[in-house]
C-alpha cells in the first residue's frame, strides 16, 4: 500500500456541486456510494487488501430516501443550502449566505411552470379526461465497460494528463480544472475508446483520480468494479408524473395538465426544460400546464442517460393518450395523427418546432403489416407509441489534409462513442472523390484536437459534419487549384474522382492526390501544403421523431410479458451512414423496451440492492424481439446533407409501447416501470 | 476485484483430499469454483486455503450400476447435459443441466459442487429430491449415505459435516411407467430459479402409483411438495386432478420474497410450475 487519502487530503477549498466535482467525503457522507477514502497501492490486489483494512465509523443521520419524502422538507438534504457551481465553503458550513452563494434550504431544488391557455377550464369542458399518475424506477446506463481513468502528473507542478474513457474530453478538462483549481492549459485529457457511455461518461472519476495522482506524484489508475460503478455513478431519475389529458368529442386533445416530480439525488441536475418540451410538444393543444418539481434526495446524483427524462415523460403521456383513444373508441394511430404536431406547432415550453417528421413516421406505421394485420390472438397485443428528441447542436471545427501518398487525414476533437466517426469519413470521401478507406481519422486530445462538442445529445454528426464538410470542400478547391496549375488548365475544367484529378475531355492525363500534395509541399512560391480548417455553427437543431410498434404475449398464468416483434420508424433526415443509423435505431429501441420491461435500480432506504448484473435486470440478446428499423428521410433544414439527430429518439417510445401492448394483450394498464411479471399478474387477478 | 491471499492445495485422491481437510480445518473445497471464486472476489468469503478436488481421480463420470445411476461428484453440468446414460435412465437431469448458468459455467461447474453449496435457487436440489437420490459422503472414518430428503438442511447448508467430502450421487434409474420433468421460472437477471419444480410420477393401470414432486428457488432450501404428492397418488391424473393437487402446494409463509417476486407470487409460481412439471412428466411416462 502506498497511500491512504481521506477527504481533507484532497480538499482544495472547492465545493462539490455535481458528481464530477465530487472528490472525497469530508465529515458527512450524503449518499450511499459516495467515495470516502482512496487507497493507492502498487497492485490492484494490494489496494483491495488495503481498502478492506479501512474501518469507517458511520453515525446514521436523518436522510431523505424517497421522492415523496423530499417534498415535505421534514428532513433536509442540504440544511445550509443546495451547493451550486458558485457556492462558497463558508456558506455551506452554515455561515451567513447571500442568495448567490447557494439555493434556499429546501429539497425542492426547482419548481417551474410552463403554461398556456386555461387548463382547468378546458379540462372541465372536456368530453373525456384521463387522469393517471405514473412511476418509474431509476435506470442505470449499464454500459459494459465500467468507469476507468489513468492520471499522470506532469513534469511541472500542477500539470496532469488524464487518460479516460469519456464522451467529451473538453467537458472533462473543464471539470477537472474546476474541481482542482487548475488552469485548463495544465490539464490535458486524452480520450480513450469508450466501451459504452449512454450519457454517463462525462468525467465522474477524473477529478478524483487527477487529484490523487497529483497528491502522490505518481501515475494513478482507477477502474471501478461493477458494483462500485452502479453505486457511485449517475443513473436516470425516478419520477412520478401525473397526467390529466382532456379530449373533446371529436377526438381532439383539448387540455393537458402535467405535474412531474423528478428525483435528482443529492445534486442539482435540470430535467425540467426537456421534460416539458417533449411531454407538451407531441400533440397540438391550446390549453397546457406543465409543472416540473425537481427534488433532492440522499441518493446518488442522477445524470444524463440517452434522451434524459424523456422515456419517463413519454411513458406517462403515451399511456394516457392510448387510454384516451380507447375511451373514445378511436383507433390509437388515427387519434395520434389527428393531433400530432408538425413544424411550427408549439413545444411544451411554447416554442415552435422547426420542420419535423412525427406525422410522417405515423403515416409509415399505418402502412406497416404489423399494424394492418394486428389480430385477435388471445393474450397477444400490439402497442403503439411515439417519441422524439430535440437534440443538441454546437459549433465545431475540423482539419483536413492530404498526405504525399494520397492519404486524406481528418483531424477531429470529438470522441467516437458509436462509430460516428465513420460518418465523417464518408463526408470527406464523398466531397473529395476518394474511397472511404483512403481517409484516416485522427482523434486529437484536448491539446491537439480542433474543438468539437461532447458526443452526447445526438449531435456529433450534425454539429461536426458541417465543419468536416467545410474543411473537405476547401481541400477540394486546393486540389483543384494545384491540378489546374499542373495541367495548365482552367480550374473549372478540373474533375476530381477516385483520388485523381483530370481535365475534362482529356481522360488520358491524370495526377493523383498524392502527387498534388507533393506539389503543394515542394513548390517554392506555390500555394503550400494541402490542408484546411473547417468550422460550422448551426443556426437550429434537427429534431428526430419516431413511432414504434411492439407485439407482446402475456402469459395468463404468470404475467410474464414476452416481446415478440418490434418496429421502429424514425425520421433520420438523411442517413449519411445507413448501417450506423440502423444500428443506433436497433440499440435505442432495445434500450427503450428494456426501460419498460426489465431495468430498474432497487433501493432499500437510500441504498441500492441491485448493484450487480446478477440482480439488475436487462435483456440478453435472446430476450429481445425481432427489431425492424424503418427509416423515413425528411431532410432537416439545418443538418449537413439534411441529416437529423439519430441516437436518442429511438429510446424514447419503447416503455410506452410496451405498456400499451400489455393493455392490448391482457386488458390491464401498468402505471409503473419496469413492468415485472408479478405486477402484470397482480393486475390481471384484480381485473378477473 | 481480488480475493484475499490463500493457500492452494490440489488433491489427487479422496484420501489426500480428506487428509488436507484434516490438516486445514478452515479450508474450503474447490470444485468448479463458479460460486466460491466470485464470493471470494467480492470478499464475501475469505478462506485461508483452498483444496482443489476437481481433479480427484475417480470422482468424474456417470455410470449405470444395476438399477442405479452413479454420478461422480466432480462430473460437470456439461457431462450431465450430454450423457447418453442419463438421457435413457434419468431424463430429468438431462433436462435440468442445460438450464444451469451458461456454457462456460456448465463446462466448469460440477454436480457435487452445486449440491454441497446448496444455493437455495440452484436447480439440482429439487431434482435430487424428486428422484429420491442418495449422497455418498466420505470422511477419514469411512463412507456414509444420506438420502436427498435429509441432505438439504437450510440455506447453503447440507448434511455434509466439516472434514467430509461428497463423493458421488446415486440416482434410481427410471422404471416402466415413470415420467420425469423439470419446470423452471428463472430470475430474468441471474437466471437462477425463482420457482423450479421437479416431478417424478409413476402411473399404473391409469392411476398414479407414486409421485415425488419438489421445488427449489422459492424458499430457504429445496423441499418436497408432499401435499401435492399425496393428492396425486391413487388418482386418475386428469388435468383437473393435477390442477386441484397443486393448489396451495406451498404457503407463502414458508417462502422468500424480494422486490422482484413476493412470497405470495412465488407460492403462485410454484403451483404453476408444479402443474406444468406434473403434466409433462405424465405425458412422457414410458
Amino acid at each position: 500500500m502506498t497511500a491512504v487519502l481521506r477527504g481533507p487530503d484532497l480538499d482544495r477549498g472547492r465545493v462539490a456541486h455535481s458528481r464530477p466535482s465530487l472528490l472525497l467525503a469530508g465529515d458527512e457522507v450524503v449518499f450511499a456510494g459516495q467515495p470516502v477514502a482512496v487507497v493507492v497501492a502498487t497492485s490492484e490486489a494490494a489496494a483491495s487488501d488495503g481498502a478492506a483494512l479501512l474501518d469507517v465509523e458511520y453515525e446514521a443521520l436523518d436522510s431523505v430516501d424517497s421522492l415523496e419524502g423530499a417534498e415535505t422538507d421534514e428532513v433536509m438534504v442540504w440544511p445550509h443550502g443546495t451547493p451550486t457551481a458558485a457556492s462558497s465553503q463558508a456558506g455551506l458550513h452554515g455561515a451567513e449566505t447571500s442568495s448567490s452563494d447557494s439555493g434556499s434550504a429546501s429539497n425542492v431544488d426547482e419548481r417551474r411552470v410552463f403554461e398556456r391557455g386555461d387548463v382547468e377550464g378546458a379540462l372541465s369542458g372536456a368530453h373525456v379526461v384521463i387522469d393517471r399518475t405514473y412511476r418509474n424506477a431509476r435506470v442505470h446506463q449499464a454500459y459494459l465497460e465500467p468507469h476507468a481513468v489513468v492520471a499522470v502528473p506532469g513534469v511541472r507542478p500542477g500539470e496532469v494528463t488524464v487518460h479516460t474513457s469519456t464522451q467529451g474530453q473538453y467537458v472533462v478538462r473543464a471539470e477537472v480544472a474546476g474541481a482542482l483549481g487548475l488552469r485548463e492549459r495544465d490539464v490535458k485529457v486524452v480520450p480513450m475508446t469508450v466501451g459504452g457511455g449512454f450519457g454517463a461518461k462525462y468525467g465522474i472519476l477524473d477529478a478524483l483520480v487527477a487529484a490523487t495522482a497529483l497528491h502522490v506524484r505518481a501515475p494513478v489508475r482507477m477502474v471501478l468494479s461493477r458494483t462500485e460503478d452502479m453505486l457511485t455513478t449517475t443513473p436516470t431519475p425516478e419520477t412520478s408524473i401525473r397526467v390529466r389529458l382532456g379530449v373533446d368529442a371529436e377526438g381532439r386533445v383539448s387540455a393537458l395538465d402535467v405535474r412531474a416530480v423528478i428525483d435528482n439525488g443529492v445534486f442539482r441536475f435540470g430535467h425540467a426544460g426537456i421534460v416539458a418540451t417533449v411531454i407538451g410538444g407531441m400533440y397540438r393543444c391550446e390549453h397546457v400546464r406543465i409543472e416540473t418539481v425537481e427534488v433532492l434526495t440522499n441518493r446518488a446524483p442522477v445524470g444524463a442517460y440517452r434522451a434524459p427524462g424523456v422515456p419517463q415523460a413519454l411513458f406517462a403521456l403515451e399511456s394516457s393518450v392510448d387510454e384516451a383513444a380507447r375511451a373514445l373508441g378511436l383507433d390509437p394511430l388515427e387519434f395520434r395523427l389527428l393531433n400530432a404536431v408538425d413544424g411550427g406547432d408549439l413545444t411544451g415550453t411554447g416554442r415552435p418546432w422547426p420542420d419535423i417528421g412525427l406525422r410522417a413516421c405515423l403515416e409509415r406505421v399505418r402502412e406497416h403489416p404489423l399494424w394492418r394485420s394486428r389480430g385477435s390472438v388471445p393474450f397477444e397485443g400490439v402497442g403503439l407509441a411515439v417519441g422524439g428528441w430535440p437534440g443538441g447542436f454546437s459549433p465545431a471545427g475540423a482539419v483536413c489534409r492530404v498526405d504525399s501518398d494520397g492519404t486524406v487525414r481528418l483531424h477531429v476533437g470529438s470522441v467516437d462513442i458509436s462509430g460516428v466517426h465513420s460518418s465523417m469519413v464518408l463526408i470527406v470521401a464523398e466531397t473529395l472523390g476518394v474511397r472511404p478507406e483512403d481517409v484516416e481519422i485522427v482523434q486529437g486530445t484536448t491539446d491537439s484536437g480542433p474543438y468539437a462538442p461532447a458526443s452526447g445529445g445526438s449531435q456529433v454528426t450534425i454539429s461536426l459534419g458541417g465543419a468536416v464538410l467545410d474543411a473537405s470542400r476547401q481541400v477540394r478547391e486546393q486540389l483543384r487549384d494545384l491540378a489546374a496549375a499542373h495541367f495548365e488548365a482552367h480550374r473549372d475544367d478540373v474533375e476530381l474522382e477516385e483520388g485523381r484529378a483530370r481535365v475534362r475531355g482529356v481522360p488520358a492525363r491524370e495526377v493523383t492526390f498524392g502527387q498534388l500534395a507533393q506539389l503543394g509541399e515542394r513548390l517554392p512560391g506555390g500555394p503550400g501544403p494541402v490542408v484546411a480548417e473547417g468550422r460550422a455553427s448551426l443556426k437550429g437543431g434537427a429534431p428526430g421523431f419516431t413511432a414504434q410498434l411492439v407485439r407482446v404475449r402475456v402469459d395468463p398464468d404468470t404475467g410474464v410479458v414476452t416481446p415478440l416483434e418490434a418496429v421502429a420508424v424514425q425520421d433520420v433526415g438523411f442517413a449519411i451512414n445507413p448501417l450506423l443509423v440502423e444500428g443506433q435505431m436497433h440499440g435505442g429501441t432495445a434500450q427503450g423496451l428494456s426501460f419498460g420491461l426489465y431495468e430498474g435500480l432497487r433501493y432499500e432506504g437510500g441504498s441500492v440492492t441491485t448493484a450487480n448484473f446478477l440482480e439488475y435486470v436487462f435483456p440478453r440478446a435472446l430476450d429481445l424481439p425481432t427489431l425492424e428499423a424503418v427509416m423515413v428521410e425528411r431532410p432537416s433544414e439545418h443538418g449537413p446533407f439534411g441529416a437529423r439527430i439519430v441516437g436518442e429518439p429511438p429510446i424514447t417510445a419503447g416503455a410506452a409501447a410496451i405498456a400499451n401492448a400489455i393493455r392490448d394483450a391482457a386488458g390491464v394498464r401498468v402505471t409503473a416501470l419496469p413492468v415485472t411479471s408479478e405486477m402484470v399478474w397482480t393486475l390481471m387477478r384484480q381485473e378477473a | 476485484m481480488y480475493t484475499t491471499e490463500f493457500d492452494y492445495h490440489r488433491a489427487g485422491s479422496v484420501q489426500e483430499a480428506l487428509a488436507l481437510l484434516a490438516a486445514n480445518p478452515d479450508a474450503k473445497l474447490l470444485a468448479g469454483g463458479h460460486s466460491l471464486i466470485p464470493a471470494m472476489k467480492l470478499r464475501l468469503a475469505s478462506p485461508p486455503a483452498l483444496i482443489d478436488v476437481s481433479k480427484v481421480a475417480g470422482l468424474r463420470g456417470i455410470r449405470l450400476e444395476g438399477v442405479e445411476v452413479v454420478i461422480g461428484a466432480m462430473t460437470t453440468h456439461r457431462d450431465v447435459e450430454f450423457s447418453d446414460v442419463l438421457r435413457a435412465a434419468c431424463p430429468l437431469l438431462s433436462q435440468v443441466a442445460p438450464l444451469i448458468g451458461d456454457p462456460m459455467v456448465r463446462n466448469r461447474g460440477t454436480v457435487g459442487g452445486a449440491l454441497a453449496h446448496a444455493d437455495p435457487a440452484a436447480d439440482y436440489p429439487a431434482s435430487m429430491l424428486a428422484l429420491g437420490a442418495s449422497m455418498t459422503i466420505a470422511s477419514t472414518s469411512g463412507e456414509r449415505t444420506v438420502p436427498a430428503d435429509e441432505f438439504f438442511t437450510g440455506m447453503f447448508e447440507t448434511a455434509v459435516a466439516p472434514g467430509e467430502l461428497l463423493t458421488e450421487i446415486r440416482v434410481p434409474a427410471a422404471t416402466l411407467g415413470e415420467g420425469q420433468a423439470y419446470e423452471k421460472f428463472a430470475h430474468p437477471a441471474s437466471r437462477y430459479a425463482i420457482a423450479g419444480v421437479a416431478a417424478v410420477v409413476r402411473t399404473q393401470g391409469g392411476s398414479v402409483s407414486s409421485a415425488r414432486v419438489a421445488m427449489t428457488g422459492a424458499g430457504y432450501h429445496a423441499m418436497r411438495l408432499t401435499k401435492v404428492e399425496e393428492a396425486l397418488v391413487g388418482q386418475t391424473p386428469t388435468p383437473e386432478v393435477v390442477e386441484a393437487a397443486v393448489r396451495g402446494a406451498v404457503s407463502p409463509d414458508e417462502l422468500l420474497g424480494d422486490h422482484f417476486a413476493s412470497a405470495e407470487y412465488r407460492a403462485h409460481l410454484v403451483e404453476v410450475q408444479a402443474r406444468k412439471a406434473i403434466l409433462r412428466a405424465l405425458g412422457s411416462a414410458g
